[in-house]
This record gives C-alpha cells, structure tokens and sequence, in this order.
C-alpha cells in the first residue's frame, strides 16, 4: 500500500541462521533511523525452536506513525544464506532492493524487477579478520543502495550500541560497513 | 531521553516508574523478558523478584506481597493466565490492588507461543467465575506501553482492584522509540491511610467514597482476608444484608471512575460515515488504513480503545451515533465486537478477524472501508 505524500516508508527484512548477526544488523539500522529523527519499529520473528533455526527481524522505517511493524512484501531484504534466499526474493516489492550474500547463496535472482546486489560478504569479512562481520557488509551495501540513511548514522549506532565484549572489533565493523557500501553504489 | 525498547522491557520499566517493588512469575514467551528485566531492575531499587513454580503460586505471590503493602505485578501468557484466574477471583474479592500482564500469543492452550493474538478479551473480562467488575487496559505500540503500565498501578491502588495489562506478542517483542520520563517526576497514587486505631479498623467498610483504605499486614491492624463472601471487618458471612452493600460497592467504586479509566483516542469521527474501532496491535493497522482512506476522500473516524474493560459504552455509542458502517477489526474470532454489538446493535457492525497469529494488515481494513465507502 503506497501513501499519497508519503516522503519515507521502508520496510526491510534482514533473514539468516542464528548467529549470523541478522537481528543486531536490524537493530543498528533502527538506531540509524531514530538518530535521523525517523519513526521505527524492529520487530524479531523467530519460531518455537531455542537454537540453529532461522533468525530474521523486519525493520519498518517512516517519517509517520507505524501502521503494521509487520510486512509481507518488503521494500527491501537482506538475505543471509539459503533458505532466506529462497523465502524472501520472491517477496521483496517491484522496486525494491534485495542483498545477496553471494559467499552462501549461490543461486541468481530471477527477478527482474527489483534491484539486485550480490556481495560476497561473508568472504569480505572473512578477509577483513572476522567472517561473522558480514552482516554489517550488507548492511554497508543496503543503506548505501537505499538511500534514507547516512553511512554515518550507521557508523554512530555502533559507536554506541556494540557490545561490551565486541568493542574491540569496532574499527573492523566500519570497515566491514564501508566495504559493502561500495557494492551498494549504483 | 529516547530509547529503542522492547514492549516487554517498557512494561517492566512502566512498573519500576510506577513504583513497583515486587514482581512474582513464571517464564512464558512471549511475556519472559519482563521477568528478565525485572529481575535486574528490582534488586536494583530495593524491590523483589521471585521466579515462583508455577503462575498460581506466581499470583498468590503478588497478592501476598500488595497485602504487605507493596505495589506488585505478575506476567504471564494465556496458558498462565488461565492458571491465574482462580486467584485472580480472590484478589478481587479482597479488593488487592495488583497489576497482572498478560502479553497475549495464539491459542488456545499452548498454541503458538510466538505469534500474536487478541484472544485472550473476554478471558480478561469473565475468566474468572462470578459476577465482578474489572479494569484491563491494552497498549498498540511500546510507548503507550510504559504509559499504560504507570496507569494500571495507579488505578489498581486508587480504586483497590486487581488491573489486567492485555498486551500482545508484537507488542512485547517489537522494539521502538520510547520517551522515558524521570521516573520522580511519574505521577503515582499511593496506597490509601486511616485515621483510626487498629481497634477501629475496617478493610471492608461501606465508606461513602466506596473505598476503603487497604492497611498493610504488620502495621498492627489485624483483620481476616477470605474468598468468601465477607462483612466489613473481613469475617464470612451469609447474611444478604451485608453481600449486597458489598457488591453494590465494588461495582460502584468502578462506575464512579469512568470519565477516569475509559482511556481511548477518537480521531476524525465528527463528520465521518464509517467508524474503524481497535484496540492494541490492531489498533496501528486500523489507524494506518483511516488516514489512507482519508486521504482518498473516504469520511472515515477511527476509535482507539485502550480501557477494553469497563467496556466503554457510551463513548462507543457517541462516535458511533452519526455513522451508517462501523468496522471492528480484531486478531481473534469475534471478542470486543460483541460488546460494539450489544451497544449499538448488529446492523451496522462489519467484522474483520483473524486468530492465526498473523497480522491484520492495513490494506486489508482499507478493503472493507472502501467496499462500503464509495467515494
């Protein structure tokens, strides 16, 4: 549903395995988009399961009210592995932006109606020192692709929200960020 | 200063601002991380958290500690809620204020324990056997959540009444922008004083303002507390003489509360045809569809209920006086919509439901708008 007037409406998906980082991405994205002044919800979506199952978080972004925090077409994904790949290309809005981690997902979109990025981001992290960076290289190519948010808003929700124990990988997490930007340049 | 917080993590800090001190439960997603927060948070301001071994005991707890004099709450989920409404019947009868969360998931039984629903209504209203009143209040975004929790401590002190928080799964996991006051500076009402010496006391005295203070076990004042029904010193009795001064009373002090318990915000309805009533998470769907269809030309209002109990009828029969077509969306199988029925009659009532655990999205109410609305 499309708002007439409506300056910003995002809604974006961000699915992989647990451990992956696919909930913390979102979270650094809905700081982003709070410390832009923006209304945000972040919502986990996870089954019964404690452990090894899908882990996915759906980020809704608007300079209004929320109406769902809930979506099934976003206007954008990012897909972490396989079975994301497979749940979520096909339900990605004409327009939108869909982020392949192509170092896991070896299949093409074949869509042609959305906007496609293939990043290697697992093998991008793995080079910069820590393969589990690559979520943050997505994010890097997301919002570079997306447009409503600065790199830099970014850069500061991890600044401030990374945690204690992983402070120490923060010159590595902009590194990883600005590394996927570079995919997400048109 | 603005925070991103769970719906959970603001219910837990709600309570803290609200001054509670006492929190029994059992885990149960989705209402878990208000246990968890309130674990850390009550050490933190002198309070006390027990993990109970089960929700019965969980509630007894709570009614326990506010008889002690605290401010307490539970949290639970529906199938914990079902074990709660024995004692929930108790805590009514002796008038214990208390705060009892339930963050709604699909059920019945153990259903779907995360994903959302709004089945859990007329549980909130008649789970409990027996003619009573109750209080239930019910947030639609993380924001009104924290606002709502101060709310149910304060009435449930101010008019001696277990409150019922119905929140629901997206609510408590969704996490979003939250103003957090100075807790101070929150508005709290505290438990009530007596002038009288022990000797004097009545915890259930027929008092014109219809509620009498509640003075906490270990001042000195001795009185007995029971299910049954009692007299006014708290001592069973059989006697009509002395029941129905009882009931006319609990039901009075909550009638004579409504212009300040019935919350809810009414939007558009002045020139409006059609009328969308929610509550909760629906509430944003509902809300997001009336001002598209506004924007589209469409005469439409939107009510938003956050006191679901008391049903607030006249405020319903108001915004609903000028409409041809009322719309009540909900994630069950038909619940509140009874009472906008029984109100203002069946003919204009379209129902939108769904008791999947999906959402109901604002397209969908949009729909039906539409459908009757032709502009």
């Amino acid at each position: 549903m499309q708002e007439a007037g409506r300056r910003i409406q995002e809604e974006i998906i961000i699915s992989g395995f647990g451990g992956q980082g696919a909930l913390f991405a979102g979270q650094l994205l809905a700081y982003a988009a709070m410390d832009q002044g923006l209304h945000v919800t972040w919502i986990p979506s996870y089954g019964p399961e404690m452990r090894g199952g899908k882990a996915r978080c759906t980020v809704v972004i608007s300079d209004e009210e929320i109406g769902s925090p809930l979506v099934r077409r976003p206007s954008a994904a990012i897909v972490l592995n396989i079975p994301s790949m497979e749940a979520f290309e096909p339900a990605v809005k004409p327009g939108g932006i869909l982020v392949v981690n192509s170092s896991l997902v070896p299949q093409k979109s074949e869509r042609d109606d959305i906007h496609v990025i293939y990043v290697p981001a697992s093998d991008i992290a793995s080079d910069l020192g820590n393969v589990r960076l690559a979520n943050v290289v997505c994010l890097g190519a997301l919002i570079q692709a997306l447009g409503v948010i600065p790199l830099e808003a970014i850069e500061r929700a991890l600044d401030d929200h990374l945690p204690e124990r992983h402070r120490k990988l923060l010159g590595l997490n902009k590194e990883a960020l600005r590394k996927g930007a570079e995919y997400g340049e048109h | 200063m603005i925070r991103l917080l769970q719906g959970d993590e603001a219910c837990a800090e709600g309570a803290i601002a609200a001054g509670c001190r006492f929190f029994a439960g059992y885990p149960i997603t989705p209402a878990t991380e208000i246990a968890e927060v309130m674990a850390r948070r009550l050490p933190q301001v002198g309070g006390v958290f027990i993990q109970m071994e089960d929700e019965i005991a969980s509630i007894a707890a709570v009614i326990g500690a506010a008889v002690g004099g605290a401010k307490a709450m539970t949290a639970t989920s529906g199938p914990g809620f079902s074990l709660m409404q024995e004692n929930l019947g108790y805590a009514v009868m002796a008038e214990i204020p208390c705060v009892i969360v339930d963050v709604q998931r699909l059920g019945p039984s153990t259903g779907r324990p995360t994903r959302p629903s709004q089945g859990d209504v007329m549980q909130a209203r008649w789970g409990t056997h027996g003619d009573h009143p109750i209080i239930a209040l019910c947030p639609s975004s993380v924001q009104e959540t924290f606002d709502l929790t101060v709310k149910a401590f304060n009435f449930a002190e101010q008019y001696r009444t277990p409150v019922i928080l119905l929140m629901d799964e997206v609510v408590g996991h969704m996490r979003e922008g939250v103003d957090l006051p100075d807790y101070d500076a929150v508005e709290r009402v505290e438990r009530g004083q007596t002038l009288v010496p022990p000797e004097w006391y009545k915890p259930f005295e027929n008092v014109p303002t219809n509620i009498p203070p509640l003075i906490p076990f270990g001042e000195g004042y001795r009185y007995h507390i029971t299910g049954l029904h009692h007299d006014e010193r708290g001592y069973p009795t059989e006697r009509v003489s002395e029941i129905e001064p009882w009931l006319e009373r609990v039901f009075g002090k909550i009638q004579q509360g409504l212009s300040e318990i019935l919350l809810y915000d009414a939007e558009d309805t002045e020139d409006a045809d059609v009328l969308v009533i929610a509550y909760g998470i629906t509430a944003r769907s509902a809300r997001h569809a009336v001002r598209y269809a506004r924007e589209r030309g469409h005469r439409v209002g939107f009510l938003k209920l956050k006191t679901l109990w008391p049903f607030p009828e006249e405020v319903v029969a108001a915004a609903a006086a000028q409409v041809d077509r009322v719309i009540v969306p909900e994630l069950n199988l038909g619940q509140l919509v009874l009472e906008v029925e029984r109100v203002i009659g069946r003919e204009k009532v379209r129902r939108i439901n769904r008791a999947t655990g999906e959402l109901i999205q604002p397209a969908e109410i949009l729909t039906v708008i539409e459908e009757w609305d032709t502009v």
